[in-house]
């Protein structure tokens, strides 16, 4: 230290108030109240703290997976991430699958033939509720794969991507428990838009309409097999885009694959229908095979030749491979990699 | 199977087998409460060994407890109380530190209120109290590695099973993990099973380690009192004539372990010390430097790898791509 530091004191934080001022001036004594060095402290104290709660129950644990991944779709915030994007559209296909909704509502308010033009068109009848979960181009035959697509495309592939997969089965997760709460978090959210959107348009329908018991009666049986039928897309394409997701680690692959597997099994069965006038290959098309059984459960002429059998066990097929696929992967996702 | 009073961890006559291969060969183990290394080449069995002791993988035969729990049927149980931290990225990159420390919580049975509050607690507890907030595709490695082990932690396990906690890790955020594994021993009271291929690593987090090699499991003891057993050696840094210096003591009846300039002669007499002085001083060579050499964790290893027949010369040749990121390890 040289001499004008030991005179400042710069060391003990202290300085004298001649320095600034001169000496002399009656202030000799006075000392300026400076700030203090700081002692040196501990920013950051790692203490242990333990915990003595209780872990709930399988329940608890089965939930907790389908809250992340349903909670998700509105809001991102501590669930599993959706693209905005993502959500946006399933936003827009599940508005669009409710515009019969307010065609049932215009008919209701407008007196006349305009009013008997929109109930034909929109009213509750066997082709309207199939055609409202199977029917309609381009609502059913695009936007529930799509909408498959972008559900269901990361569900297992980020596992497998992100190696997440660790972090449910080094916990009281079994293979199982995952995979059917992955199944179902999918299956919900594709039930609630199309299923949901069903339920709805044939409720607020009689509503609007003001319907009696007698209608109520009438159609349920129709309303059943729809809805039966909205039951077996979900869980067709829900199996489908899950055995997808579980063979790749890029969710663009599953979705790709998906769309690929839906519009690519239609298209071919279509160009043969024109040069071979036979719908056989349409048993190869799990949304044609769907429409077939749908058709047949509600109780309308169906669009195909062949038997409503080989849709049947085409269905069945189609979902046993998937989810024997989907098993036989999640049974390979690691927690410890070698 | 009655389990010992302090012993945490026990397998009898344990063996795995994956088609015609063998990767756990009758392992017998018997762990108490403490910090547990698990050291062995790749291979050894291990990976097989921990998936054993979380009850993901059905044995082959044998049998074994965890916490008084069964291995073969009681897998649940055991994974509700132990903390298992991956080596490789377990992570869900969209996700904030909190969310995902918080749903790894709830995966365990917490309810979402106790998960939130305590993965406020553990990430503090790791040293990412300010970036709790942050997604974990911003992290560097240690964070992503610090968020690993609050995920571990977060239910207070009684035994944390840590695969390569520091890998990948530059020395301060190393010297903070491991600092953090002690302390989890110390305070937490818990036990701590690591593996590892950097044995300072290891040696400064535990005081106890299992050899592995082959699917056997060929050493389990104190690091002390393994480092007693082995024969008491004398380092000399010789100059101007290393090789002549090796042949020599060889000659005259000495053991010799040669690193480079360095001789490792094992003291067998007294006058060990005064007879490399003077077959340096009849071959005309320097002795620089000699001093009494205390072993370390590396030595034990070698040495019992050596012995196993294993073609180990150092620890780098226990790394793989993985480790080193891709760079060669000198």
């Amino acid at each position: 230290m040289n001499n004008d530091e030991s005179q400042l004191d710069i060391a003990s934080g202290k300085t004298r108030m001649e320095v600034a001022y001169g000496s002399g001036d009656g202030d000799d004594d006075a000392k300026a109240v400076v700030a203090r060095k700081a002692s040196l402290g501990v920013l950051f104290e790692q203490v242990y703290r333990p915990w003595n709660g209780d872990l709930g129950p399988r329940w608890v644990r089965n939930y907790a997976i389908f809250r992340h991944h349903v909670y998700g779709i509105f809001s991102s915030k501590g669930h599993r991430y959706y693209n905005p994007f993502v959500r946006l559209s399933i936003l827009v296909i599940f508005l669009s699958s409710l515009t019969p909704i307010a065609m049932i509502f215009l008919s209701s308010t407008i007196p006349g033939e305009a009013s008997e033009w929109l109930t034909r068109m929109w009213g509750i009848n066997r082709y309207n509720l199939w055609g409202q979960v199977l029917g309609y181009y381009p609502r059913n035959l695009c936007m529930w794969p799509l909408l498959t697509a972008l559900v269901v495309g990361g569900m297992i592939s980020d596992d497998r991507k992100n190696g997440t997969s660790a972090i449910y089965f080094s916990r009281p997760v079994t293979r199982t428990d995952y995979t059917v709460m992955k199944f179902l978090s999918a299956s919900t959210v594709l039930g609630f838009v199309i299923v949901f959107s069903y339920m709805l348009y044939y409720s607020t329908s009689i509503v609007f309409r003001g319907e009696g018991w007698a209608f109520l009666i009438d159609t349920l049986p129709m309303f059943l097999g729809g809805l039966f039928a909205g039951i077996l897309l979900v869980f067709t394409y829900t199996s489908i885009g899950m055995a997808l997701s579980s063979i790749s680690q890029s969710r663009f692959f599953a979705a790709i694959a998906f769309l690929s597997i839906i519009f690519g099994t239609k298209l071919m069965a279509f160009l043969v229908e024109i040069v071979f006038e036979t719908s056989i290959l349409y048993m190869l098309s799990p949304y044609d095979s769907l429409a077939h059984i749908g058709q047949w459960l509600v109780g309308i002429p169906p669009n195909y030749d062949h038997s409503i059998a080989f849709s049947i066990v085409s269905i069945l097929l189609y979902n046993a491979a998937s989810i024997g696929l989907l098993v036989s992967r999640v049974s390979t996702l690691e927690v410890t990699r070698e | 199977m009655k389990l010992s009073v302090d012993v945490v961890i026990e397998t009898r006559s344990l063996c795995k087998m994956y088609g015609p291969h063998l990767a756990l060969d009758n392992a017998d183990l018997s762990l108490p409460r403490g910090a547990i290394g698990i050291l062995g080449p790749n291979g050894a069995g291990k990976s097989t060994l921990f998936k054993c002791l979380l009850g993901l993988i059905k044995t082959t035969s044998g049998e074994g407890t965890v916490l008084g729990y069964d291995i073969r049927t009681e897998g649940d149980m055991i994974r509700s109380r132990i903390g298992y931290m991956p080596e490789y990225d377990s992570l869900d990159p969209s996700l904030n530190a909190i969310d995902q420390v918080r749903y790894a919580g709830e995966l365990l049975g917490m309810n979402p209120g106790q998960a939130m509050q305590r993965a406020h607690e553990v990430l503090e507890y790791v040293g990412l109290r300010d970036q709790r907030y942050r997604k974990i595709e911003s992290f560097s490695t240690g964070m992503k590695q610090a968020t690993k082990l609050a995920c571990a932690i977060v239910h207070d396990p009684e035994i944390l099973i840590c695969d390569e906690p520091t890998n990948g890790l530059d020395q301060r955020a190393r010297d903070f993990m491991l600092q953090t594994l002690k302390r989890t021993v110390n305070e937490g009271g818990g036990t701590v099973l690591m593996s590892g291929h950097v044995m300072d690593d290891i040696q400064e987090v535990c005081d106890r380690i299992v050899m592995m090699h082959k699917g056997k499991v060929v050493v389990q003891r104190d690091i002390e009192d393994l480092a007693s057993q082995i024969d008491r050696e004398v380092e000399a840094v010789i100059w101007g004539g290393a090789s002549r210096m090796e042949k020599a003591l060889i000659d005259g009846g000495l053991r010799v372990r040669r690193l480079g300039r360095v001789m490792r002669v094992t003291i067998e007499t007294e006058d060990t010390i005064s007879r490399i002085l003077e077959i340096a001083a009849e071959i005309n060579v320097q002795v620089r430097e000699l001093r009494e050499y205390e072993p370390d964790l590396e030595d034990i290893f070698l040495l019992i790898m050596n012995k196993l027949g294993a073609n180990i010369k150092g620890t780098s040749d226990l790394m793989t791509e993985a480790h080193t990121g891709g760079e060669s390890v000198e």
